[in-house]
C-alpha cells in the first residue's frame, strides 16, 4: 500500500529549507533596500507651502526675458536714460529697453555692483575698489580700497555723492565725486542709536530714495533701514518669517530698490521672491514668487553655497521692474498687470 | 556487497557537540580579530561625507542601535551665530524664542544661548540628538551649512555592512582611516 504522505529524508528536508530561506532573504532584502531609499522622510524640513505663491498676490506679469551677456551675473542698475547696466563676470554691459546690447566695460576682476549717476557717469564696484567711467566707457578714476576686508556689494550715486555698501566691513561708505570718503554710515553706535548691520553672506545694498533718505537692507535683522545722508538712523521695518509678508531664512532681504512713489521692492534668496512693500513696510504684493525662479530655488537645495543663488531688481521710469536671476543668468522684464 | 563500517562511528550527539565547539571557537576568533584590527594601522571605520549628505532622515531610522550613532555636530567657525537660525527655528516661528512650538528639532537637542545683540550660539546636546538631520537641512538651505552629521565612534558598532550606509541615497557613507575618523567641515559648504 502506498503511504498517504511521502516523508522527506533529512538531507532533502534541509536542502529545501535552505533554498527557501535563501530565496526569501534575497527577495525581502532587495525589496527592503528599494524601500529604504525611497521612503518619505518623517523628519522632512517642509517649506513647500512657501514655494507656491497665492496668484491673487501676484501683481506683475513677465513681458520679456533676455539672457545675460556674460557668465556669473551679480547685480544690475538702471541709468538715467532707462538703459539697464548688468554686472556679469569681469564685465558691465548696458542693455536697451528692448534688450539690445550697448556699451561693454571690461574690468580687471569680477564686477560686484554698479550705479549710474544722472550725468551718465558709471561707477563700477569690484570687491575692493570702485572704478569710474564716463558715459562713453572711458576710465576716469580708480578709488582704492579703504580696508583689506572691504567687500563692496552695492552702489548708489547722486549728483554729489556715491554710497558704497561694504559687506565685509558692515558699513556704507559715503564718497564725494572726487573719490574721497566723507562719511561712514551704519556702523554700530549705541550713542547714535545705530543698531549695526548683520551680514552673514555678502549681500548689502544701498539706494538713495526720493524722500532724501538712504535705504539699506540689514539682512541679519531681516529688515530695511532708513538713514540720513549723514548717517542718522531714522527707522526700520521688516520681520523674519518664511511666510509671504516676511523675510525668510537667516539673512534677507538681499537687495532693495524703490518705485517712483516711494514703495519698496525687495529681493530674497533661499525662497527666491521679489515683493513690494509700502514706504512704511506693509506688505503689498508680489512681483515674482519662488515658482518663477526654479533654478535659483534649487541652488540652495543643492550642496552649493546659497551665496551663489540670489536675485536683484531695478526699476525704470515707467515702473517696469527688471529682475536679474543670478542662477538662470537672465533678466526678466515685469510689467504691472491690467 | 556491504559497505565497510568505521571502527568508531560518530554519534549524532558527538557531531552536534563538535559543531557547536567549532562555531564557538570561530566566533571568538572573529571577535578577537575584529578588536585587534580596529585600532591597528590600516583599519577603517564608517563616516559620513558632509558634502554628499542629503539630510534624508535615514540616519535616525536605519541604525541598528536604538538611538542612532549618527549625531549632528556644529562647525562653530562656519556658523553665522544668526538671530534667526534656520536650523533651530521652525520655518514660520511665532516669535524668536526658545518656546517648544518655535523649535525645529523634534527632541529639542539644540541649545540657544545669547552672546550679544543680535548674535546667538547654538550647541548640540548629543544625548538628545537622534541624527534626523532636520536642523542640517534648515541650516544648509538658508544658512552657512555649519550643522552637519557625523558618526560618533563612541557609539558606532562599526558593523561590517552598515545598515544606514545601505539605505543612504547620497552614498555619503564611506570607510575612513581609523587615525582620521571624522570628516569635519572647516569652511561653509
Amino acid at each position: 500500500m502506498k503511504p498517504e504522505f511521502e516523508l522527506f529524508d533529512r538531507r532533502k528536508f534541509f536542502g529545501v529549507v535552505t533554498k527557501a530561506a535563501a530565496l526569501f532573504s534575497l527577495a525581502g532584502g532587495t525589496k527592503a533596500g528599494a524601500q529604504d531609499k525611497g521612503t518619505a522622510n518623517p523628519f522632512a524640513y517642509d517649506i513647500s507651502r512657501f514655494q507656491k505663491t497665492d496668484p491673487k498676490l501676484i501683481a506683475y506679469e513677465e513681458v520679456a526675458r533676455w539672457p545675460v551677456p556674460h557668465k556669473d551675473a551679480r547685480r544690475l542698475a538702471i541709468g538715467p536714460d532707462n538703459q539697464l547696466y548688468v554686472c556679469a563676470g569681469n564685465y558691465i554691459n548696458s542693455l536697451s529697453r528692448a534688450g539690445q546690447r550697448g556699451l561693454e566695460l571690461a574690468l580687471t576682476g569680477p564686477a560686484c555692483c554698479v550705479a549710474v549717476a544722472r550725468d551718465g557717469t558709471i561707477f563700477a564696484g569690484q570687491r575692493d575698489h570702485i572704478e569710474v567711467f564716463n558715459p562713453k566707457g572711458a576710465r576716469l578714476a580708480r578709488w582704492a580700497a579703504p580696508d583689506p576686508k572691504t567687500w563692496l556689494t552695492g552702489l548708489a550715486a547722486d549728483d554729489k555723492d556715491v554710497f558704497a555698501a561694504d559687506a565685509g566691513k558692515l558699513v556704507v561708505l559715503r564718497y564725494d565725486r572726487a573719490g574721497k570718503i566723507t562719511g561712514r554710515i551704519g556702523t554700530k553706535d549705541a550713542e547714535r542709536n545705530v543698531p549695526g548691520f548683520i551680514v552673514p553672506s555678502p549681500f548689502l545694498d544701498v539706494i538713495i530714495c526720493r524722500d532724501g533718505l538712504l535705504r539699506v537692507n540689514n539682512p541679519g535683522r531681516h529688515r530695511i533701514e532708513a538713514y540720513t545722508l549723514d548717517g542718522d538712523f531714522e527707522g526700520a521695518w521688516g520681520k523674519p518669517s518664511a511666510a509671504i509678508e516676511g523675510f525668510c531664512g537667516c539673512c534677507n532681504p538681499i537687495a532693495v530698490t524703490a518705485l517712483a512713489d516711494g514703495r519698496m521692492v525687495t529681493c530674497e534668496k533661499g525662497i527666491p521672491r521679489v515683493k513690494i512693500y509700502s514706504v512704511t513696510g506693509e506688505f503689498e504684493s508680489v512681483v515674482a514668487g519662488a515658482e518663477s525662479f526654479p533654478e535659483n530655488a534649487h541652488a540652495c537645495n543643492d550642496l552649493n553655497d546659497c551665496v551663489h543663488g540670489g536675485i536683484d531688481a531695478a526699476v525704470d521710469s515707467d515702473g517696469r521692474i527688471y529682475i536679474l536671476d543670478i542662477v538662470a543668468s537672465d533678466v526678466r522684464v515685469m510689467k504691472r498687470k491690467g | 556487497m556491504m559497505e565497510p563500517k568505521p571502527a568508531n562511528p560518530l554519534t549524532r550527539r558527538q557531531l552536534f557537540r563538535g559543531a557547536a565547539r567549532m562555531m564557538t571557537m570561530t566566533g571568538l576568533g572573529v571577535a578577537v580579530g575584529a578588536l585587534a584590527t580596529r585600532g591597528a594601522k590600516g583599519a577603517s571605520v564608517w563616516q559620513i561625507d558632509p558634502a554628499r549628505c542629503l539630510h534624508c532622515g535615514n540616519c535616525a531610522t536605519h541604525c541598528v542601535l536604538e538611538q542612532s550613532a549618527v549625531k549632528c555636530v556644529h562647525a562653530y567657525a562656519v556658523c553665522g551665530y544668526c538671530q534667526l537660525c534656520t536650523g533651530f527655528f521652525a520655518p514660520e516661528p511665532n516669535e524668536l524664542t526658545t518656546a517648544a512650538e518655535n523649535q525645529l528639532c523634534p527632541t529639542a537637542a539644540i541649545k540657544r544661548t545669547y552672546v550679544e545683540d543680535p548674535y546667538y550660539q547654538y550647541s548640540i546636546d548629543e544625548q538628545l540628538c537622534i541624527g534626523c538631520a532636520k536642523c542640517v537641512e534648515g541650516c544648509n538651505r538658508f544658512g552657512n551649512g555649519s550643522l552637519f552629521l557625523q558618526i560618533r565612534h563612541d557609539r558606532c558598532l562599526n558593523c561590517n555592512e552598515c545598515a544606514i550606509a545601505r539605505a543612504c541615497p547620497g552614498d555619503a557613507f564611506r570607510r575612513v582611516p581609523v587615525e582620521h575618523p571624522y570628516l569635519l567641515k572647516t569652511t561653509s559648504r
